[in-house]
């Protein structure tokens, strides 16, 4: 099914309205731990595909998990993220929850919804990095929740039952800050 | 996704090659095996990341393990070839400057 949706009207003469073809959203549920990760980050890359229309490295492998492009790195950047804290924070580790995915890829934008029945985050406890990193200072931890709000457009949390994660990308005419090519 | 590391000894440095994705799945084994080369006190670590397609926070959390570890026993710990979506992790926390790559 595609739905319509008006993306820009402009009252110029000889501008047509826009139509712009919005896919139905990709609804995918999965077991609530960390087993069952890769599948859902494989399907978040593909969707994110759909979006920045990245090449493959190898055209011919279909299969391979293929992260370079910016827009996919940020997007499966913050999906593993919050796929994460999930599992570990809202399940505990334990197994018997869920993780609802709803995946809506649009014209310019990913927009991903994960809604789980643990225990509510408390995104108040999540402190900011240092403000000048040295050795010592450097974290070991604390950093997920850091790298999935930098990586994204919005990030939203509402609280439940169900409890809500709204991640949204879209992609920039502007280089994505992003780390692209070897160092 | 495959998930995978291997280290290479002599006499004067320690290489540990990263593959794959190092993240919450795969960090607690690597985690280990890092336990074992701080142990070892080697005078140099280099820690190839060339191979590495996708890192998670668990993942820095390791690398930042083994340099703490490295660097608190006064040996040298150099890391290269970081690319892609790891190298933008790394300039995303800002550790970039700090690992040097």
């Amino acid at each position: 099914m595609v739905v319509r949706r008006a993306c820009a009207l402009s009252r110029e003469p000889g501008v047509w309205l826009c139509l712009v073809p919005m896919a139905a959203p990709i609804r995918l549920t999965v077991p609530g731990t960390l087993r069952y990760r890769p599948i859902a980050v494989r399907v978040v890359a593909e969707a994110a595909r759909l979006v920045s229309a990245s090449v493959r490295a190898d055209p011919k492998d279909q299969l391979v998990l293929d992260v370079r492009d910016p827009f996919d790195t940020a997007v499966v950047s913050a999906f593993m993220e919050i796929f994460n804290n999930i599992a570990i924070h809202a399940y505990q580790r334990r197994e018997g929850g869920l993780i609802e995915l709803s995946i809506t890829p649009a014209d310019r934008e990913l927009v991903i919804e994960l809604r789980d029945n643990g225990r509510p985050f408390d995104l108040d406890v999540v402190e900011p990095l240092p403000a000048d990193l040295d050795d010592d200072s450097l974290p070991e931890g604390g950093m997920g929740i850091h790298i999935a709000k930098t990586m994204l457009d919005e990030m939203t949390y509402e609280p439940g039952p169900p409890n809500l994660w709204r991640l949204c990308k879209r992609l920039s005419t502007q280089p994505v800050a992003t780390g692209a090519g070897r160092s | 996704m495959s998930n995978s590391f291997d280290v290479q000894r002599t006499n004067n440095e320690t290489r540990l090659t990263l593959r794959g994705s190092l993240d919450i799945n795969s960090a607690p084994v690597l985690s280990e095996e890092i336990d074992r080369i701080i142990a070892a006190k080697p005078p140099k670590v280099v820690v190839d990341l060339a191979p590495l397609d996708l890192i998670d926070s668990s993942g820095v959390a390791a690398l930042v393990k083994l340099y703490k570890g490295i660097r608190n026993a006064s040996a040298e710990i150099t890391m290269v070839g970081a690319r892609d979506q790891p190298l933008a992790i790394f300039k995303l926390l800002r550790m970039d400057k700090v690992f040097n790559l």
